[in-house]
């Protein structure tokens, strides 16, 4: 491979002389002399496929036209991308193209960014011998949650069906019947539905496929464009927000993004845009009198706060404080935070609000394209797929395209492509090929103790990459910026603070007078659901910044109206340590103040000076040059409190698992996508199921030490093992955190289908 | 009269399908010879010289196709390919029901000669019967221990495994047929790769036609000789063509290769009584037609080609001064329209567009331009597929296009004349 790469061929396209590594396609190596073939079926990320024949060119010597899109480079070939001959060509394929193609233009999303427009104006004849009838096929058709399908305007290039195939790994669309009455549908007659569907709407080069969202809403001429980053999870794709009077109405893949997201965006981050004018959204601090909220001022709402950390700080000492989340705010921002608390003696600092214990891969961190090109790649902990999509398509690409070998430890979820599925760390590591010289290792960051196991069982002389796929987007940044108890910014040394876990013990003994959450939602996502209720209930002071009245929001007296990633600016740090700009292509609703400019009031009531915003970001810089020196699962990381979990004799352990359209934030609060969110449901092993009678599509009530989780949706799963029940994490209907961890669970009703009652 | 009986020899006086009338005729004295005493090099060497070609349409030389096999360690497949589907083509059909044992041991000879250890049939689904009748043969002949593990104490083994299609004329096409045997769409794949190196499964794969593998049987026992003495310089052997059409006796006739067509028709019957010849298509419903000047021809290969047409895969179809050439046309392009498995451009909706405006020449409804359109856009959507499929639509449709205009031009609108 590496020979062929350096070895060049010499040719000719249309005239100009260009050498090209051997093996080129023709389609490619005219792009060198900036000349462009007409396309549908070929895409640089899928290959040829050879169905369109629209790529028609001549090469000398050759008497029939070729297609460009499947036809290598040769020694002294000489091409023609444009001549009468290959016009001629082009413009019957047009024809041919057109002959059932609906005259749906003006009602069509696509129009004015169509391939078929676009390359009718450029190559067509502008006329027609058709005398017939078009061939009339479904329109409108509800292809699942998030897609409606014309297979009128099909052109057949099979590209969303080899994405799903070769992509996704899921190959759920396929061609159906033949010839002209062939049609795009799922194999299966079920919905179409996984974590990355949109992209097809961008594959389509056609108005065939499109989204629901953006179904009949604009032209794209009429659409503000802003390259940004998406920040709903912590892979960090390049994307751009389309946004028309001031509405955000869909975002595109950055083609190029070759670094990162591989020109694909997953449906979170694609579709997960329609909360910014929620009617739900907070736009006015709210202050709990008694049990309920008044709007008060931003001034009242800066001075009360200001007030309740002095008075803290004078009666009990800096200790006395402590502050949340960092994970979604921007690297300026939560820099800002940890800056300001330190500055008053707060030590209690700690971005983790969830499960999660670290977020920095440390000294072994790879890059994504390192993640493509391992051997092996194990993945410990929960699911890539629903915890960094995106990412998760490069180890499909990594198994399905090099071969890499995939063992996934204890997996919650199927994987769709080939995988060695253990249950602990020690077979894991016996299951890696002998002759892998390159392992990445995924983690969650939650199990620090099975992680540094994991480690320690890897062969020696082999390279070892490690990622750590993040809770909140910018958890990575938040953790290099110094929200940390033991970390200033760049993993500094700090004087110790208390991390979430002892804050959280403290607060519940009274020994914490003001909390600040920013941008995080413990009440949901820490493991100890019951712990963070009593603490926050325990603290006379708790004040959240919040999009929407989150079940933290709900336990807070103060609530702070926050900006979403699309109002501000700013940079965010990725999984894999890219500093990425986060650019606003929205305005944010009057009394909505992002984090940074609420730190800056608040500041400016303490008397404390922050550093200005040119110091502010050349910190951030230094922070995250710093090479970080520790590995997977460092002591610095660990909590205070790890339990051990052990296999109940009586009863369930909650095991949770993620799931990208969860939480009860954005997610919650955007009417597009509710048909996406996951279902209430518990997942049991067959063998439980047996046990308990229960089978899925039963209900079931869940109780442990006098807590109760009630009418879960029950769904039977091959290999979850026994013992273990699993949730979803972050659903507010039902909190995953509901009980405390560790708890044994019993399970005391089962509503069978038909509703009958049983007592378990 | 030329006819022989090779491949057709006892079809019609004993009960081949029984394992034993077909050994005490010879049956599997072959196979058993090839695997006590000859190498696959042997095998190939063969079906290489004895000019044997491929008898599924295209005519590749069987040896040389299966020499592109590249010498790696991976497994190897066998796969006949039974969907005999083409508009005229009824010789595998019968040799599947009537000498299945012959086919067998066709499919284990090549098999062998490949050094695979697991051959496939693709039997098209329409024939129910002669997939039963193969089944019971090739169980008579695992219960014989000609099939399965350690096949006459040599240590080599082969499994034969028989699947059935749904009835897609698509499925005939090599790579359409593999990805069909692998559950998938039944639609040719991009090439390059070649079966030969990426094939079923993705293993290197030789597809062979129902009477090319029996070919290989005689071959064995008469020696690559007796078979390149018969033929044409580069047409080799015999060949089973199916006569149809305007004769008196259609049917599957035997004949050496090079035979001339006028004696074809002949061996068929003839025409009925006081019809004339207009036409034959000589290969199948993809072929183009030839006429009165080329009745003379040796019916081969090259000879086919060079007079416009193609032998093909034997389909032999005459048509005599009955016939509406217009009808004829208007039935081929539909079939081919809808046997398209629709995934290029030209193929899909230029055949689409031919039949529709074809039907319209059928009710009479004929537009002058659209004499002009049948032959641009017929002419312009060949070459450009992805497979054969959609280059067969043209070469009848243009013969009789050019040959028999006014049968067109009478299909034309009649413009009304108001007085
Ligand atoms: C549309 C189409 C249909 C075909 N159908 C058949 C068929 O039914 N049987 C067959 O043997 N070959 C068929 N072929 C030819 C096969 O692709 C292939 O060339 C053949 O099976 C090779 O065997 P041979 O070399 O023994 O002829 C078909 C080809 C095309 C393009
Ligand atoms: S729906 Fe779109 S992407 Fe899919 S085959 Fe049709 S034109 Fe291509
Ligand atoms: S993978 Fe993560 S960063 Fe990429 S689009 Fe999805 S949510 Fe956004
Ligand atoms: S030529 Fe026709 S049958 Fe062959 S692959 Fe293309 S569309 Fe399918
Ligand atoms: S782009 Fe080349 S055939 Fe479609």
């Amino acid at each position: 491979m590496a020979d062929n790469a350096a070895e060049l061929v010499s040719l000719t396209i249309d005239g100009v002389p260009l050498k090209v590594p051997k093996g080129t396609l023709l389609v490619e190596a005219a792009k060198q002399i900036k000349q462009e073939i007409p396309v549908y079926c070929y895409h640089t990320k899928l290959g040829p496929a050879g169905l369109c024949r629209v790529c028609l060119v001549e090469i000398e010597g050759t008497p029939k036209l070729q297609i460009a899109c499947n036809t290598p480079v040769a020694d002294g070939m000489v091409v023609r991308t444009q001549n009468a001959k290959v016009d001629a060509g082009r413009a019957m394929i047009l024809e041919l193209l057109l002959v059932n193609h609906p005259l749906d233009c003006p009602v069509c999303d696509k129009g004015g960014e169509c391939d078929l427009q676009d390359y009718a104006m450029a190559y067509a004849r502008g006329t027609s011998d058709l005398a017939d009838p078009k061939t009339s096929k479904p329109k409108g058709v509800d292809l699942g949650p998030t897609i409606v399908l014309d297979e009128e305007r099909c052109v057949v290039c099979q590209r969303c069906v080899r994405f799903d195939d070769i992509i996704v790994g899921d190959p759920q669309l396929v061609l159906k019947d033949r010839g002209v009455r062939d049609m795009i549908a799922t194999a299966s007659g079920d919905p179409y539905r996984h974590n990355f569907t949109g992209n097809v709407t961008e594959l389509c080069p056609v108005g065939a496929l499109t989204s629901k969202t953006y179904r009949f809403k604009s032209r794209p001429w009429d659409l503000d464009r802003t390259q940004t980053t998406c920040t709903q999870c912590s892979v960090g794709c390049q994307m751009f927000s389309d946004v028309r009077f001031g509405v955000p109405l869909r975002t595109m893949s950055v083609e190029h993004d070759d670094a990162i997201s591989d020109g694909w965006l997953c449906d979170r981050g694609r579709y997960n845009i329609g909360f910014y004018d929620a009617k739900e959204r907070i736009t006015q601090p709210l202050y709990k009198r008694g049990d309920t909220f008044m709007q008060i001022s931003w001034d009242d709402a800066f001075a009360l706060w200001a007030r309740a950390i002095t008075d803290a700080i004078h009666l009990s000492g800096p200790q006395s404080v402590g502050t949340i989340g960092g994970g979604r705010l921007t690297n300026e921002e939560a820099y800002v935070a940890q800056y300001l608390f330190r500055a008053l003696g707060v030590n209690n600092l700690d971005w983790r609000a969830g499960r999660q214990r670290q977020a920095t891969p440390g000294s072994r961190g790879g890059t994504l394209a390192d993640l493509e090109r391992a051997n092996a790649i194990v993945v410990l902990g929960d699911s890539p797929a629903d915890r960094a999509p995106v990412l998760d398509l490069r180890i499909r690409k990594a198994v399905k395209r090099a071969n890499a070998t995939l063992v996934r430890v204890a997996p919650l979820d199927v994987s769709p492509v080939p995988s060695i599925d253990v249950v602990d760390v020690a077979q894991a590591a016996a299951a890696l090929p002998a002759t892998a010289s390159s392992i990445a290792v995924v983690w969650d960051g939650i199990d620090a103790a099975a992680v540094e196991r994991l480690l320690d069982a890897l062969p020696e002389n082999v390279t070892v990459r490690t990622y750590i796929t993040s809770e909140q987007g910018n958890a990575r940044g938040a953790e290099t910026m110094g929200m940390h108890p033991r970390f200033a910014p760049g993993f500094a040394a700090a004087e110790n603070g208390l991390d979430t876990e002892a804050m959280l013990a403290a607060a519940s003994d009274g020994a914490l007078a003001v909390l600040s959450i920013f941008g995080a939602n413990p009440a949901l996502r820490h493991p100890n659901g019951p712990l963070v209720r009593a603490a926050l209930a325990k603290t006379p002071f708790v004040v959240v910044s919040e999009l929407f009245m989150t079940e933290s929001a709900k336990l807070a007296t103060l609530v702070l109206p926050a900006k979403g990633a699309f109002e501000k600016n700013g940079t965010t740090l990725n999984a894999t340590g890219d500093a990425l700009p986060v650019n606003a292509s929205l305005q944010a609703p009057e009394g909505v103040l992002s984090d940074l400019e609420m730190l800056v009031g608040l500041a400016e009531q303490l008397g404390v000076n922050l550093p200005a915003q040119e110091a502010v970001h050349a910190a951030v810089i230094e922070a995250i040059a710093q090479a970080p020196a520790f590995d997977l699962g460092d002591h610095a990381f660990r909590t205070r409190a790890a339990q051990a979990a052990t296999i109940p004799a009586d009863g369930l352990r909650v095991a949770v698992h993620s799931n990208v359209f969860a939480g009860d934030g954005t997610s919650a609060h955007d009417e597009r996508i509710v048909a996406l969110r996951p279902l209430a449901e518990a997942l049991l092993s067959t063998d439980d199921a047996k046990v308990y009678g229960v089978s899925s599509g039963d209900r079931i009530d869940l109780e442990a030490g006098g807590l109760t989780l009630h009418n879960l949706s029950v769904a039977v799963r091959a290999g979850i093992a026994r013992g273990t029940l699993v949730l979803v994490d972050g659903l507010a209907t039902a909190p995953a955190n509901s009980f405390a961890p560790g708890a044994v669970v019993r399970v005391v009703h089962v509503r069978k289908g038909d509703s009958t009652l049983v007592e378990a | 009269m030329p006819v022989v009986k090779v491949l057709t020899d006892g079809i019609g006086e004993v009960d081949l399908r029984s394992i034993d009338v077909y050994r005490s005729r010879g049956g599997y004295v072959q196979w058993e010879r090839a695997v006590r005493d000859l190498t696959p090099a042997a095998v190939l060497e063969y079906a290489d010289k004895s000019g044997l070609r491929g008898r599924g349409g295209a005519g590749f030389p069987t040896g040389k196709k299966w020499s592109f096999l590249p010498g790696n360690d991976k497994p190897r497949y066998l796969v006949c390919n039974c969907d005999e589907a083409e508009p005229g083509t009824f010789k595998d059909h019968m040799l599947l029901e009537f000498t299945p044992h012959l086919v067998l041991e066709g499919i284990l000879l090549g098999a062998y000669g490949i050094g695979s250890h697991h051959a496939f049939i693709y039997i098209r689904g329409e024939f129910k019967e002669g997939y039963r009748i193969f089944t019971q043969a090739l169980e008579a002949a695992r219960a014989a221990g000609f099939v399965g593990k350690n096949i006459f104490g040599s240590g080599y083994d082969l499994e034969v495994t028989v699947h059935r299609g749904a009835g897609a004329y698509i499925c005939g096409e090599e790579t359409a047929l593999l990805n069909s045997l692998e559950g998938k769409r039944g639609e040719p794949r991009l090439k390059p790769p070649f079966p030969a190196v990426a094939g079923l499964y993705g293993m290197p794969t030789v597809v062979n036609n129902v009477e090319t593998l029996a070919y290989l049987v005689p071959i064995l026992k008469n020696g690559w000789e007796w078979f390149a003495a018969v033929g044409t310089e580069r047409s080799k052997g015999y060949k089973v063509v199916s006569i149809s059409g305007h004769v008196q006796r259609p049917g599957n006739y035997e004949v050496p290769v090079g035979t001339p067509v006028r004696e074809l028709i002949e061996i068929a019957g003839g025409l009925r009584p006081g019809r004339t010849f207009k036409a034959v298509q000589p290969g199948g419903g993809s072929s183009a037609c030839i006429f009165d000047e080329h009745l003379d021809l040796p019916y081969d290969y090259e000879s086919m080609a060079k007079a416009g047409s193609m032998m093909g895969s034997g389909a032999f179809v005459v048509f005599d001064d009955t016939t509406d050439f217009v009808k004829a046309a208007y039935n081929l392009v539909r079939f081919f329209a809808h046997e398209s498995c629709g995934q290029c451009t030209p193929c899909r909706e230029g055949g689409h567009w031919l039949e529709a405006v074809l039907e319209r020449f059928v009710h009479g409804r004929g537009l002058r331009s659209d004499l002009d359109m049948l032959k641009r856009v017929s002419s312009t959507i060949t070459g450009l597929n992805l497979c054969a499929l959609g280059d067969s639509i043209e070469p009848f449709l243009k013969s009789v296009i050019n040959r028999f205009p006014e049968q067109f031009e009478g299909k034309l609108i009649k413009e009304t004349v108001t007085a």
